[in-house]
């Protein structure tokens, strides 16, 4: 059990080194991108750039108060779920809560998200809400699979004690090699990067949820995803690559876990969602059931 | 006691006598019916008080002077005087009064008490099969006299059935005479279990089942009576579903309990039930008209009745009386509320804005055939059921299996109908205020509305009915009690031939013959 | 007398006087003392819920050789307690305005009967579950049966009527299995009385248990609406008027939970069940009852997501949440029948919650057609929040109550190591977070129509049962707890090890859930996102509803551009084709059978000469009886004996 200051510590600490490390993220995937397109991509700070612009803008509308809360779940949401996730260090509360209960708690800025888009009005913006959370049916079946196995494997659903565990003994990757594959599948889509990304592609923009986030709404949406880039990344590495015993070796892990499925996503073109759905439904799927069939 | 035997002899005399008398005074040949009537009820309330010990004590009481088995006797215990007070009751309660037509019917009712009374009471199968023709043709003349060309039809359709049946009795009951040598029951329960305990005392008892069982409404001898209840007056069906019904079960339990020993004479007759039930529940499921209905849900419940006693052991019994008296009992009343609702029971919809004391009334009814817990129906089907998951074999995992899916078919039907009633969306409805009491003006053409308005009688027999299932629910506990006691007196052989002969043992009984 | 007498008593009493003050005004006030009443005689009760010894009825009947006898336990306690609980919100949400309207709408004897209905099946309700033998178990069991069939056939509608039929059918199928299973009880075990039958069943042989157990469980099952046969329920829940589908909604199904934990939990025993293995599968029967629950969870809960009628989405929905309970019941062990038994709790909540919201929104604008809403939060905003509240507790997502269930179900899966049931358990929540919002959406968020433009507020009298039980929905996640100690005083009464809690949750070694926490941090995270979004940046112009655009057009509020309509349409799309309405076709297959049965009896009964085939048939049978084996001689003999005389 942490201390009362340890832990307020943590509280500031843990979302905020988050939000700075899901901005390198970005500046990452961007510069990716840019090296394969042989471009020279953005600047170091862009990202901090983009988000100044944005909560800068003049015209901001509101379509009201669910608007408005709906993004502050979205983005609290993320905040909270970074309590969740220990990193070298800092345990936060995940002892309190455990594997099971950050899954859950990562669809609230989803469904607040939702909310929020809900109430804009736009069919345009509802079309993109249907296929968001379609895709999170989608992604979210395999996701889960692969948590049972780990949990099972690692008889616990506390994420320090897996983490624990694969620093004593091994890491999860090479005990359970097809469900670390199928996770990283499944982690395409939390990502949201391509080619499981329509409900938020650029080219779709006008059909999807952000057809209505102007300004900051727009800007609450770009820390959002800060928020999510680090969390995929640092759940992937808790559960299979042992965490982290110090920063370095953290990052490290964390932005390899999450470089993979950048470099990925930008060889490829969309899926539908529903296509998206059969093929996560099918290949992760059948991959993690015979991960857990090894685990039993 | 012996006044007992007037139960027969003076409807008897006052049927043939009627007739007689009409020639000088209508009024008072009338009269002289109702009155033999009451002096029945009277006789036996007095017997009832008199010899308080008969619901321990059976009585046997022989006609004439000769001892049984050469004479004729009657045997009274607690079933036959249930039954032998029931006859003049319920013929009373469902006396033809409304009908303008004529004495004949009224001297064919008084027939019917005195054949009614005779069987029940007759401790010989000569009588039985006496009287039980002497009802028969009470009864066909009673369905012919209704008026109507289809109850012309349906009566002979009935007559056919009949004789053939009661051909089929008098073999069974000649077979039985040339294996014995004798007729009464008393005596042959001594020698049954030596003489008929074989293939051919089994063929016996399969003839007289299809004998009687025209009357029980057996399966398969029972398509006379959908037509039959559907074309005569609501309060001959009832009477007929009510009480003839349950008065030839009766009489078939006791001859399989005291001449029949054999398992597979039970599993005839269960096999017989059980095909009754599915048949009768499942084309009242069909049927689009009310009283149809009624009649064939009294098919599927008389299959009950006979499912029950075809258990052996004291569960059988006391399940096959239990759902005997209580059909007896909610059946007639059925009857009696189907006075205002002949024709099809799409006709019925919005009734029950109209009388919703009437629906209500019928609803507590069919809630208690249906076997509704804690209604009295419930018990009996508890005892049905309890009895068949005690035996094995394959009838009675049969009947366990089929009497549930019967209650089920019965439910959906009573209910769709009782849904119908709440419809709403009815237009005027399409009663008929003269003083429309009297059901020989209902058209059988089924497509008119023939919702009338109920006779006062029928609803206070109806209210009375419902009024008393929810006194039994109130005395559970005494009348389990009675049940018991019942079952276990009609049950018992020895107590039979003890009762008829007293000081004679077996011995002796050996050497008469 | 004790308590549960005084209880018992109480309710009857009040029932009787409710059936002949129905037509009077005061009675909606009247019916709301009578719940607060009978949930104080129930608090007092409530040494059951921390362990307290039963509470036995002074009131017995002999019949038939049994006795009867009425008693309570934790679990009964539990259930009785949330029976009073819906019924209290309930008679307070129908006391005001909805009560009002519905009188004018219909009549003051529709109004009355409406009361009558709840009132009856409170007491059948607390009937059944204060039996103490499996005879009073089945009386009570079909007085709750035709109690929800009146509160059914309340609405004249011809859905309705048919709804209320059909359910009546089925419930009649369902207890005469039981009744069936309760007669082969009595012949097996020689008695009816639980310690007894307890005792009795551990005699029997698996093939005998084997047969209890399917009997009981499919009459028990058809109650809870369990696949197969879940056909009947959400029509059924969803026709009832207004009000009486709260309560039936929230609690009248859970009546066949109660009775499935008593019989094949407590007194079966789940041992004896999961000793039985199925031929020909690679289960048991424990198993099997397990993955019957965990359809139950995925094929309601999606054909809800096909739903376009709020009401017939949350009737659905609690088809599928039945299915939760039975899966956690039937994993055995303590965490997960805590779920289980927990879920009936949460359940109840905000199944009634999100009635009452859908009843609301039926109050004001006449409908709860999808296509025919949208838009309503500005209008209608606290309503709403209650909307949001329960459907996050529907969902499972923290930190509502239905998380905390939901969560003790998982663990148990993933500590029993089921990983298909996990799985199926998942997909079920999964589309539950679909639907919800298909509910909110379409409802609430999106376009507001012209003619809701007038649309207030609901009415307080409805709103304040609505906060209250959002409240409870709220306070029971954060502090589960509370619950979890009735629970785990209902596990002690049916042999089950409790489930070991403290006030935010369960602490295991590896890894607990302490709510608490969880809350403290999702709100710490909500206030960091608010001082995000609000401090930060500059202000945000709020515009007017029907300030739109799409496509670079502006939208006319004439236009009518909610989207509302097919609203998966991409998911649809791929698992369309996987609605294929197979229990439809069997139910239609089983009418169709019966039908056929019936016109071949019909054959018979309408034969020209019945009377030559029988006599026929019965020359027939008798020669076989001669001839069967070889006694013919006898017959012979016989009547040559007979003529020599």
């Amino acid at each position: 059990m942490t201390s009362v200051t340890e832990l307020l510590a943590e509280l500031l600490l843990m979302p905020f080194i988050a939000f700075v490390v899901g901005l390198a993220m970005v500046l990452m995937y961007r510069k990716i991108a840019a090296r394969l397109q042989r471009r020279i991509g953005p600047p170091l700070l862009q990202p901090i750039y983009d988000i100044v612009k944005l909560y800068g803008k003049e015209t901001q509308i509101s379509h009201g108060l669910i608007h408005d809360i709906g993004l502050v779940m979205a983005v609290g949401g993320y905040v909270a779920a970074e309590i969740f996730l220990p990193v070298p260090g800092m345990d936060g509360i995940a002892d309190k809560g455990g594997i099971i209960t950050l899954s859950y708690v990562l669809m609230v800025p989803s469904l607040g998200l939702a909310l929020g888009v809900g109430q804009c009005a736009n069919p345009n913006g509802s079309i993109g809400i249907s296929r968001a959370l379609t895709a999170m049916l989608a992604y979210d079946i395999p996701f889960i699979i692969v948590v049972f196995g780990v949990a099972t494997h690692y008889q616990s659903t506390s994420l320090v004690g897996m983490i624990e565990y694969q620093q004593i003994h091994q890491w999860g990757i090479f005990e359970m090699p097809l469900l670390a594959v199928a996770g990283l599948f499944a982690l395409q889509g939390m990502m949201g990067k391509q080619p499981f990304e329509i409900y938020v592609a650029p080219a779709e923009i006008a059909t999807g949820p952000m057809v209505e986030m102007s300004g900051k709404y727009m800007g609450g949406l770009f820390v959002m995803q800060t928020f999510q880039l680090y969390t995929a990344g640092v759940l992937y590495t808790s559960l299979f690559l042992g965490g982290g015993a110090n920063w370095f070796e953290f990052l490290v892990k964390i932005f390899i876990v999450v470089a993979i499925p950048m470099s990925v996503a930008l060889v490829f073109p969309r899926y539908r969602t529903e296509d998206m759905v059969r093929i996560m439904w099918k290949w992760p799927v059948m991959v993690a059931l015979i991960g857990i069939a090894f685990v039993l | 006691m012996d006044n007992i035997v007037l139960l027969v002899v003076l409807p008897l005399l006052a049927a043939f006598l009627m007739p007689v008398v009409a020639r000088s005074s209508e009024v008072v040949a009338r009269t002289l019916g109702l009155s033999v009537l009451f002096i029945s009820i009277g006789i036996i309330l007095n017997v009832w008080s008199q010899s308080g010990q008969i619901d321990s004590q059976a009585v046997s009481i022989v006609i004439g002077g000769f001892l049984p088995p050469l004479g004729i006797n009657f045997y009274v215990d607690q079933i036959s005087l249930f039954f032998a007070l029931a006859v003049p009751v319920m013929v009373l309660l469902f006396w033809p009064w409304h009908r303008a037509t004529s004495i004949r019917e009224y001297s064919l009712m008084m027939l019917l008490t005195a054949s009614a009374s005779g069987l029940i009471l007759s401790g010989d199968l000569f009588n039985i099969y006496v009287f039980y023709e002497l009802l028969g043709i009470a009864s066909y003349s009673l369905v012919a006299i209704q008026g109507r060309v289809s109850a012309v039809a349906a009566s002979f359709r009935y007559l056919l059935m009949g004789s053939v049946g009661s051909v089929m009795m008098l073999l069974g009951i000649a077979i039985i005479y040339t294996q014995t040598g004798t007729l009464n029951l008393a005596h042959l329960s001594l020698l049954a279990p030596e003489k008929l305990n074989n293939m051919l005392g089994l063929a016996s008892f399969a003839l007289i089942l299809t004998g009687m069982g025209v009357k029980a409404e057996l399966f398969p001898v029972n398509s006379w009576v959908p037509e039959v209840y559907g074309s005569v007056s609501s309060n001959l069906a009832a009477l007929m579903a009510g009480l003839l019904s349950k008065l030839a079960v009766i009489v078939i339990v006791r001859l399989l309990i005291l001449l029949f020993p054999q398992p597979e004479a039970l599993q005839l007759m269960g096999m017989l039930g059980i095909l009754g039930v599915l048949t009768g529940e499942l084309v009242a499921w069909r049927s689009r008209d009310f009283v149809r209905m009624l009649s064939f849900s009294s098919i599927g419940q008389l299959g009950l009745i006979f499912l029950a006693f075809s258990i052996p052991g004291e569960m059988g019994m006391m399940a096959g009386i239990a759902i005997a008296l209580h059909h007896m009992l909610v059946k007639p009343a059925l009857f009696m509320l189907a006075t205002g609702w002949r024709g099809a029971v799409e006709n019925l919809s919005g009734v029950a804005r109209r009388s919703p004391f009437v629906v209500l009334l019928f609803i507590v009814l069919i809630l208690s055939l249906l076997g509704i817990p804690p209604l009295p129906g419930f018990w009996a089907k508890y005892l049905l059921m309890v009895g068949l998951s005690s035996q094995d074999g394959f009838i009675y995992t049969l009947g366990m299996i089929i009497v549930p899916l019967a209650m089920v078919i019965e439910m959906a039907y009573l209910f769709k109908i009782v849904m119908i009633m709440y419809r709403k969306d009815n237009d005027e409805p399409a009663v008929n205020n003269s003083n429309i009491v009297d059901d020989s003006n209902i058209v059988d053409d089924s497509n008119i509305k023939v919702v009338q308005k109920h006779s006062k009688w029928g609803l206070a027999i109806a209210a009375s009915v419902a009024a008393m299932l929810i006194a039994i629910v109130l005395q559970l506990q005494p009348a389990s009690d009675k049940l018991l006691s019942l079952a276990n007196q009609l049950s018992d052989r020895n107590y039979y031939i003890s009762t008829v002969f007293p000081q004679i043992h077996t011995v002796r009984m050996q050497s008469i013959k | 007398m004790s308590v549960l007498d005084d209880l018992l008593l109480f309710t009857a009493l009040a029932s009787v006087a409710i059936i002949v003050l129905r037509r009077f005004a005061f009675i909606s006030k009247f019916s709301v003392v009578v719940y607060v009443l009978a949930t104080v005689l129930l608090i007092k009760m409530s040494a059951l819920g921390y362990g307290g010894e039963a509470v036995y009825s002074s009131f017995t009947v002999n019949v038939l050789g049994q006795v009867l006898q009425w008693r309570f336990d934790a679990l009964s306690w539990f259930f009785a307690l949330i029976t009073l609980v819906v019924a209290l919100f309930t008679a307070l949400f129908m006391s005001g305005a909805w009560g009002d309207k519905y009188r004018k709408e219909h009549s003051k004897e529709a109004y009355g009967l409406l009361q009558v209905a709840l009132i009856l099946n409170v007491l059948s309700m607390l009937v059944l579950l204060a039996s103490g033998d499996l005879l009073s178990l089945f009386i009570g069991w079909e007085l709750v049966s035709w109690a929800s069939f009146m509160m059914m056939a309340l609405n004249p509608d011809k859905v309705a009527r048919k709804a209320a039929i059909k359910y009546i059918v089925y419930a009649m199928a369902g207890a005469m299995a039981i009744l069936m299973a309760i007669a082969m009880t009595y012949n097996m075990t020689g008695s009816l009385d639980y310690v007894q039958v307890m005792q009795g069943m551990a005699q029997l042989n698996n093939s005998q248990i084997a047969v209890l157990v399917s009997l009981y469980a499919i009459g028990f099952g058809i109650k809870m609406g369990v696949i197969p046969f879940h056909l009947w329920q959400a029509t059924a829940y969803a026709e009832t008027p207004g009000a009486g589908a709260v309560f039936m909604g929230a609690i009248s199904a859970r009546m066949g939970l109660y009775a499935l934990i008593l019989v094949i939990v407590q007194i079966i025993g789940l041992t004896r069940v999961a000793a039985i293995e199925i031929p020909y599968t690679f289960l048991d029967m424990q198993n099997a009852l397990a993955w019957v629950g965990a359809l139950t969870t995925i094929i309601p809960t999606y054909i809800a997501l096909k739903q376009n009628d709020a009401r017939y989405l949350l009737a659905w929905h609690g088809v599928g949440q039945g299915g939760y309970m039975l899966l956690g019941v039937m994993i055995a062990d303590s965490i997960g029948t805590a779920g289980g038994i927990m879920h009936v709790f949460n359940y109840a909540t905000y199944q009634a919650a999100l009635f009452m919201t859908v009843t609301a929104v039926i109050y004001r604008t006449g409908t709860s057609n999808f296509s025919k809403l949208g838009g309503l939060v500005t209008q209608m905003p606290l309503t709403f929040m209650v909307m949001v509240v329960s459907i996050i507790g529907l969902a499972g997502i923290p930190p509502m109550n239905g998380f905390v269930s939901k969560w003790l179900i998982y663990r148990a899966l993933l500590l029993d190591g089921q990983p298909l049931l996990f799985v199926a358990a998942v997909i079920g929540t999964l589309g539950t977070i679909l639907s919800v919002y298909k509910l909110v959406h379409n409802t609430f968020l999106g376009q507001l129509r012209l003619e809701h433009q007038d649309v207030r507020e609901a009415p307080l009298s409805m709103l304040i049962p609505m906060l209250g039980l959002a409240i409870i929905i709220f306070a029971t996640g954060v502090m589960p707890g509370v619950v979890l100690d009735w629970v785990a005083a209902a596990q002690i009464a049916i042999g089950i090890a409790p489930v070991e809690h403290n006030l935010g949750g369960i602490e295991l070694v590896q890894g607990g859930l302490n709510m608490i926490w969880v809350t403290g941090v999702m709100f710490y995270g909500f206030a960091v996102g608010a001082i995000i979004f609000y401090f930060l940046g500059g202000k945000s112009k709020h515009i007017h509803q029907y300030d739109n655009y799409a496509g670079g057009h502006f939208l006319t509020s004439k236009v009518r551009y909610h989207y509302s309509n097919h609203f998966y349409a991409g998911l649809m799309h791929l698992i369309g084709g996987w609605y294929r309405n197979i229990f439809i076709k069997l139910e239609y297959a089983l009418v169709s059978l019966v039908s056929f049965m019936s016109q071949l009896s019909e054959n018979f009964y309408r034969s020209s000469q019945p009377a030559m085939l029988v006599a026929a048939i019965v020359m027939l049978a008798l020669w076989y009886i001669m001839s069967a084996d070889g006694s013919a001689p006898v017959l012979v003999q016989g009547l040559q004996g007979g003529m020599s005389k």
